[in-house]
């Protein structure tokens, strides 16, 4: 149930939402019983991450639009060449906020990688994407949150010279 | 700086610093009180579910007297060992899984000792990762038994500890994708129950071994 309100949580960025996107996903997983094959956990997350991406269709719909795999500023933000300098000294508050901006599809495999500890073919099962997908989204999603860093880093950097 | 660099830096940051929402106790209980009663589970014809039940019952038993044979002698270790899988798993997924929580071993031994007819060592290996989350009491064999709890990561491990009779035997066993891992330690007999992967349970028997 942890699990399932963290996925929901960082999907929705906000504790009722989520409540209400795991009653949801609860309440299928119950009338889809016999669709439950292999382990529970995965199953049981796919069902509340497409509650959580109906969820955003709903009540987000430019979110899910913004996410074009292909937007040029993604493009030009991923071709910057990494530094590690921002992000060793990152603090809470500021990683947990460039995470929440990052676009739905990038958010959603970090959560289900770095804090659900889930192996690619269940990222994969859970997305409902190929498996070469979830890697290259994963290694994008990291580069974004990375650059996303700097910049704030940065911007706080010129803020104390002024 | 290489792009594989960078990727384990992001990685280990958000590990450490992103926030794990744990599910709100009210949603919990809220969840559980919306399912329909047990009486209204979806319709099968009576003869399929008896097939499907008399099939996963058949499952069950194969696959334990499959584990038996290969990793365990027979008799009261078999017990002990479905016993303790049992008490783990109740315990994940109830709220029950800490009686006294805390990472301060000065804390969580006397509380143990005062409840229990023997006194386990305690120890907390934060700086190796594994961070004790505090104590509960459970039964096995009949037993009350202490079970020290770890997290790594968002991997729960328990670590159910008892005095050790002459000769422990050390074993390990897998299970419905957990980890059971048996040793002996200085006086005390150890079982580690985890879905944490075997190398880094592996990590932490040789830790508790060294410090009892």
């Amino acid at each position: 149930m942890d699990a399932a309100y963290n996925l929901a949580r960082w999907l929705t960025r906000n504790d009722q939402d989520a409540r209400d996107v795991v009653q949801d996903a609860a309440l299928r997983a119950y009338r889809f019983l016999d669709g439950l094959r292999g382990e529970a956990k995965p199953w049981f997350l796919t069902l509340v991450r497409n509650a959580g991406m109906d969820w955003l269709k709903a009540n987000r719909p430019a979110e899910l639009t913004a996410m074009d795999p292909a937007a040029p500023e993604l493009q030009r933000i991923e071709e910057q060449t990494p530094e590690t300098l921002a992000l060793r000294a990152v603090d809470r508050r500021t990683l947990n906020e460039a995470l929440a901006a990052l676009p739905a599809q990038f958010r959603e495999a970090l959560i289900l990688r770095e804090l659900e500890d889930l192996a690619y073919t269940d990222i994969a099962r859970i997305t409902a994407t190929p498996i070469g997908t979830v890697m290259s989204r994963l290694s994008r999603a990291r580069r974004l949150l990375a650059a996303s860093l700097r910049a704030i880093a940065r911007a706080s950097a010129r803020k104390v010279h002024e | 700086m290489t792009n594989d660099d960078a990727d384990r830096d992001v990685s280990a940051a958000i590990r450490e610093k992103a926030d794990y929402h744990r599910a709100p106790e009210s949603l919990v209980a809220g969840v559980l009180a919306a399912l329909p009663p047990e009486s209204e589970a979806p319709r099968r014809p009576a003869w399929q579910r008896w097939l499907a039940q008399g099939a996963a019952f058949a499952g069950v038993a194969v696959l334990t007297w499959a584990a038996t044979v290969a990793y365990l002698r027979p008799g009261e270790d078999e017990l002990r060992a479905d016993e303790i899988l049992a008490s783990h798993v109740r315990a994940t997924l109830g709220k029950h899984l800490i009686d006294v929580a805390s990472s301060d071993q000065h804390t969580v031994k006397p509380w143990l000792s005062a409840r229990l007819p023997y006194s386990p060592p305690v120890a907390d290996f934060s700086a190796e990762a594994f961070e004790l989350v505090g104590a509960r009491l459970d039964h096995a064999n009949g037993r009350p038994v202490a079970v020290l709890v770890y997290r790594r990561r968002q991997h729960i491990i328990d670590a159910y500890v008892w005095p050790a009779g002459s000769g422990v035997k050390a074993g390990e066993l897998t299970r419905d994708g957990f980890h059971l891992l048996r040793f002996g330690a200085g006086d005390w007999s150890y079982w580690l129950v985890s879905d944490l992967n075997r190398n880094e349970l592996d990590d932490l028997a040789r830790l508790l071994a060294r410090g009892a």
